[in-house]
This record gives C-alpha cells, sequence and structure tokens, in this order.
C-alpha cells in the first residue's frame, strides 16, 4: 500500500503529461535556409522574418489551439546540403510544412524528397522560373514579373532600342537574361550584345569594351548576388558607362551601400522597404520592436518568408488541420495581406505581384520611380 | 582597336600586381604560398579599415602593405619556417593558413561586401578611346612594384644575401649569412606585396572574404610558367594577359577565363621548368 500509492499518481501524473502534450503539440514548420555558403549573407534576415511572423501568430493563440514551432536547418546553399536537410526536417522533426527561401539548386536536390515526405512546401525566393510540383507553391517573383518593368520603363522613358546585357555565368544569370531577350525582341527592341563572365571572374574590361563599340542605348546586367555584382557595377562607372543601367541581380540594401557607383541604376523588385502602406509600416515597426539591434534589415528575400508563413497558417485556419492534401488545396486560394500587399498564389502555384521600378540616388538609398500592379507570372505550371 | 590594346595591357599589369607576390616566395623559398589569396583578401580589408579610421586614400596601400608584412612575418615564424624541407606539407599547411585567415575576416568584418570608396574615378582620352584613369594608374603601379623590388635584390645587401640563398644555401650560410632572416623577410615580403595587390584592387572589386581567390590559380599558373623569375613573369603576363584579353574580346569571356590555365599547361609541357633562364 505505502508503495502502490506514489506509482499510481506517478502514473497518472505521466498519464496527465502525455494528455497535455497531444493537445500543445506544436505545428512544425522546416525552414531549410543557407546559414553557410552563397545565401549566408542574406540568411539572417529571412530568419528573423520567420520568426517574428512565428511569435504574431503564437501571440495570437496559435493555430487551432496549437503552439507553431519553427525549425531551421542549414542547407549550405546548395544541392548536397539541401539534400541533408530536406531529410532530417521531414523525417526526424516531422515538420508540418517547409517554407523558406532558397537557392534552385537546394530547392531541385530538395523536391524528391519532398515527394516522398509528402508535405507542403512554400518557396519564397524569386527564381528563374518554371519549376514545378504537386507540393510546392511560389510567392516571389519569375522572370516574367521582374524583366517587364525594366524594359517597358526604358522603352517610353530613354526610346532605347538597343540593349546590351550582362550576366555571370550560371542558370540564373543565363535563364534571367534569355528571358530578357526574347521579352526586347517581342517588344521590338533589339539586343546587340550577350556576354558571360565566370563565377569567379572578376575582370569585365574585354566585355565593357565590347558594350562600348557596340553603342547600345541601354544595358541590363543579370549576376550573380554579392561580389560579382558589386565588381561589374563599379567597373561600368569606372569606365564612364553612362547609358541606361537597370540590374536584375542587385537588392535594394546593396544597391544602397554601394553609393554614388551605384547611383542611376534600375532596379526592378516586389519589395522595397519604402513601399507606403500601412501592413509595412506595422511590418517594419514590428520587426524593429522584435529584434532592435540585431536587425537584419527587411529585403526582398525575407519579406516573402514572412508571407509564406502568414499564408500557411491562413490555409490551416481555413481547412482545420495539417493534413497535406487539404493544406496544398487551401494554399492556391488563401490570400495574405503583407507587407507586399494582398497576394494569392493561384496562377499555376505561383503569385501576381506588384512589380516597384526603383533608381538607386546619389549618396544611397533607393527612391520608387513607377509601380505596375498585379503583374502575372505568366505561363509556369500549365500541367498543375 | 585601342580598346582592346588598353584592355591587354592592363589585364597584364594586373595579374602581375596579384601574382608578384607569389613568384617571390617561390623564388626564394622553392614553396607555394597558397595562402597568397588570403593575404590578397587582408589587404582589401586593410584598405577598408585605412578607410574606416580616415587615413587619406593614398596611405591605404601602404597600410595594407604593413599589415600583410606583419601577418606574413608572423606565419613564417610560427608555421612556414618548420616545413621548408618538407614542400608537400607547406602546401598543405600554407593552404590551412589561407582558411584560417579567411575565417577570421569573417569573424571579424561578416560574410557581407564591403565598400572602399575609389580614390580617382573617371576616365582618360588614351588611343582615340575614353579609357578608365585607374587601370592606366595600375600600369605604372605595376611597373612601380617590377622596379622596386629588381632595385631591392640587385641594389641592396639584403638582396645579395638573398640571391646567395636563392644559389647555394649551404654556402651562404657558411658564409655567415643568415638564412633564416632571409627566409623570414622574403615570406613577410611576399605577403605584403599580395595584400598589396588587394588593396590597389579594391576600387575595381568589391571587398569579401572570398575577393583573392580567383587570382590565386592564375598566380600559380604563372608564377610556373615563369619559373620563379621577375623578368620572366612580367613577359608571361604581357603573353598571357594580352592573349586572355584578346580571346574575351573575340570569342567571350567563358572561354577568355580558360586562357592562362590551358596555355599555361602547353608551355609547361614545352618546357616543365619554366622560361626563366630561356
Amino acid at each position: 500500500m505505502t508503495h502502490r500509492l506514489p506509482v499510481t499518481l506517478l502514473a497518472a501524473g505521466a498519464a496527465l503529461i502525455a494528455g497535455a502534450a497531444q493537445a500543445d503539440d506544436p505545428i512544425k514548420i522546416g525552414v531549410p535556409v543557407g546559414l553557410s555558403g552563397a545565401n549566408s549573407v542574406v540568411a539572417p534576415s529571412v530568419v528573423q522574418s520567420a520568426e517574428l511572423a512565428v511569435a504574431q501568430i503564437n501571440e495570437a493563440g496559435g493555430l487551432l489551439g496549437r503552439p507553431v514551432e519553427l525549425v531551421v536547418a542549414d542547407d549550405g546553399s546548395g544541392a548536397s546540403g539541401a539534400q541533408r536537410a530536406f531529410d532530417s526536417l521531414i523525417f526526424s522533426d516531422q515538420v508540418d510544412a517547409l517554407i523558406s527561401m532558397q537557392t534552385s539548386a537546394a530547392r531541385n536536390a530538395g523536391l524528391p524528397i519532398l515527394s516522398r515526405g509528402n508535405v507542403p512546401y512554400i518557396y519564397t525566393s524569386f527564381y528563374e522560373g518554371g519549376s514545378c510540383h504537386p507540393n510546392m507553391f511560389v510567392n516571389a517573383w519569375v522572370p516574367e514579373q521582374q524583366v517587364p518593368p525594366v524594359v517597358d520603363h526604358f522603352q517610353a522613358e530613354y526610346g532605347a532600342e538597343t540593349y546590351f546585357l550582362i550576366g555571370s555565368d550560371y542558370s540564373f544569370g543565363r535563364g534571367m537574361l534569355e528571358f530578357t531577350r526574347e521579352y526586347i525582341e517581342a517588344a521590338g527592341g533589339e539586343v546587340v550584345g550577350e556576354e558571360y563572365l565566370p563565377m569567379d571572374g572578376t575582370d569585365w574590361a574585354p566585355i565593357i569594351s565590347n558594350l562600348r563599340s557596340s553603342e547600345a542605348d541601354a544595358v541590363i546586367t543579370s549576376t550573380a548576388g554579392g561580389a560579382p555584382n558589386v565588381t561589374l557595377t563599379r567597373q561600368l562607372r569606372d569606365s564612364g558607362v553612362n547609358i541606361p543601367y537597370a540590374n536584375l541581380a542587385v537588392d535594394e540594401g546593396t544597391a544602397g551601400d554601394m553609393g554614388d557607383v551605384a547611383a542611376g541604376i534600375y532596379i526592378s523588385a516586389s519589395y522595397i522597404t519604402g513601399i507606403e502602406s500601412d501592413e509595412n509600416a506595422a511590418f517594419l515597426a514590428a520587426m524593429e520592436e522584435h529584434f532592435g539591434d540585431e536587425l537584419s534589415t527587411p529585403n526582398e528575400l525575407s519579406v516573402p518568408q514572412y508571407e509564406g508563413i502568414l499564408a500557411y497558417a491562413a490555409a490551416v485556419e481555413a481547412t482545420g488541420s495539417t493534413e497535406s492534401a487539404g493544406i496544398i488545396e487551401a494554399l492556391a486560394e488563401v490570400s495574405v495581406d503583407g507587407p507586399r500587399g494582398t497576394i494569392v498564389m493561384d496562377h499555376q502555384r505561383h503569385a501576381p505581384l506588384t512589380m516597384y521600378l526603383g533608381r538607386v540616388v546619389e549618396g544611397g538609398g533607393v527612391e520608387l520611380v513607377t509601380e505596375f500592379d498585379a503583374v502575372s507570372p505568366g505561363e509556369q505550371c500549365p500541367d498543375l | 582597336m585601342g580598346n582592346i590594346l588598353l584592355d591587354m595591357i592592363t589585364t597584364s599589369a594586373i595579374l602581375f600586381l596579384t601574382s608578384a607576390g607569389l613568384l617571390v616566395v617561390f623564388g626564394v623559398m622553392k614553396i607555394i604560398n597558397f595562402a597568397h589569396a588570403a593575404f590578397i583578401t587582408v589587404g582589401g580589408y586593410a584598405t577598408f579599415v585605412a578607410h574606416e579610421i580616415g587615413l587619406p586614400p593614398i596611405l591605404g596601400p601602404v597600410f595594407a602593405f604593413g599589415v600583410g608584412a606583419v601577418l606574413g612575418a608572423l606565419a613564417e615564424w610560427v608555421i612556414v619556417r618548420r616545413l621548408y624541407a618538407r614542400p608537400l606539407d607547406a602546401i598543405l599547411a600554407t593552404w590551412g593558413l589561407g582558411l584560417i585567415l579567411g575565417q577570421l575576416v569573417v569573424l571579424g568584418f561578416g560574410r557581407g561586401v564591403q565598400f572602399v570608396p575609389p580614390p580617382i574615378q573617371g576616365t582618360v582620352a588614351v588611343l582615340g578611346t575614353e579609357y578608365s584613369l585607374y587601370r592606366m594608374v595600375l600600369i605604372l603601379l605595376a611597373i612601380a612594384v617590377g622596379l622596386g623590388f629588381t632595385a631591392l635584390i640587385n641594389g641592396t645587401r639584403l638582396g645579395l644575401s638573398t640571391r646567395a640563398v636563392i644559389m647555394n644555401e649551404q654556402l651562404a650560410q657558411g658564409l655567415g649569412i643568415n638564412s633564416a632572416r632571409v627566409r623570414l623577410i622574403t615570406f613577410a615580403i611576399g605577403c605584403a606585396l599580395a595584400a598589396l595587390a588587394g588593396s590597389l584592387l579594391t576600387p575595381l572589386t568589391s571587398v569579401d572574404p572570398l575577393m583573392g581567390l580567383p587570382y590565386l590559380i592564375g598566380a600559380f599558373m604563372l608564377v610556373m610558367v615563369s619559373g620563379g623569375s621577375l623578368p620572366a613573369l612580367a613577359v608571361a603576363c604581357i603573353v598571357l594577359g594580352g592573349m586572355q584579353a584578346i580571346i574575351s574580346t573575340y570569342l567571350g569571356s567563358v572561354l577568355g577565363g580558360l586562357t592562362i590555365a590551358v596555355f599555361a599547361a602547353i608551355a609547361l609541357r614545352l618546357r616543365p621548368e619554366g622560361f626563366a633562364r630561356a
């Protein structure tokens, strides 16, 4: 008797804990992201905006009465790291969904694992387009959305007819400029040069010489982010090239940091910090309050991550479950009012977006030139 | 036409600046300093720091040269001097040293891109074309580095000791030359020249933790082809750099990027010891 009571109590306690754990069992969102490698510069801002989204959901009482938990895994910005990250998130952490900004190589490597695990996946990075998977949604831009504002503006504002295209020799650089060439030719313009430098190249001089001798009206570049972008911009300016210049690969922060070297450059984006809306103001204030001095400036890669998590939350609320088939159906319908405006991923798993054409001003910073409402992603996944 | 000629000359000048430090170390010590790329990066960051603490732009390269020399001397003293008899281990050790320096840079400055405002901007009219003024200045700087080092080797007591060590180290030691000191100074100068190159490149590139890496393979190839002599290196840079510029202009930069590796391999097949004593 003296021994039995504590044992019974213990058993009852254990049952209570188990029961409680079930009701509070968190909904897990996996974030495979490049904490190391090429994406490591932008990854902190992506993780921060994911943390804010989850904190806001939990403050409002969670989803279906359950708390939401974020599981971040390093994908090394590449294929092999992504395979490990997808594998451990889906099969050992047993996440309910994957939502992340990744390189194209990492995304492609993860897709087969996504099929085996059958979880929904929201891809929040802009990319070269045409990647389709039944479980995948994309809430960022594809070339069909980013390029037209630039070319349309160059034609209208400068009457530009001949274009010179310069890129880094990799799939995103070539993919972007291939689309740009098609768009320019369809719009009645002419591409008088298209040149690529290897990823580790540093001397753009011969390409710049060819650009000068081509006497093009405008130049459009799509390099790898970071170093190649800065190197090309500096050398273009240093050579006295002063025709209209659009950079498809520079983000607002880097463009601002480059200072006077970047002044006058056009950028095309679905998010710039200067968007004047209540949602954007509230988002920026919440980020500031949440992270204080640690804040990584929100940008075009981190804001879609925030909105991706809100979209998943809306889908869970709409279906009343985290079961994959229902969520995937709901993700194509739910709308999110985020910093970039109202976003619905209803165009073949992609989303129409408001695109902003900005221009770097003297002394850093980006001014809004004009905006294009609800730019369609076009035909991305006709079979889905 | 003027543009291509200028591209050829300036490309050669950049190659010479980025490979001179590697050649100095190889010429005297017969080891390849694979931390060379990291020292180029260190030079870029030293210039960034010099700008941040308010030094005038002209002192940026001087500051970088000093930082490179101090770190190079330290590296020789702690690591490299133990490995002179083991050239293969020296490759591993200097490669490791490069990785460590790279990670220290990341720890100190983060992975992002830093910016140093260019000291000289604008273009100048040469050979009937507008050309980047800074690239023209680089030609003069490359010549200055080449002449400066030649004067050091041929005109000073240190240079005399160095030449003695290059020719026959044991005999030199027998004559009372402190060869360990010669090696320490040589390695420090080699690293300082790498850092100087990194500093001089900042107006044309970004400053980031990997900024030196693209120059390493080209520098390595050029040093191998030149066989350890500075004038031969200058010739190799002019020939291969010129060819790279021509091929990049007419056949595209993707092929242009292969030029040095391919022609250096052919040159070494024809003359494995390099062209130093041709």
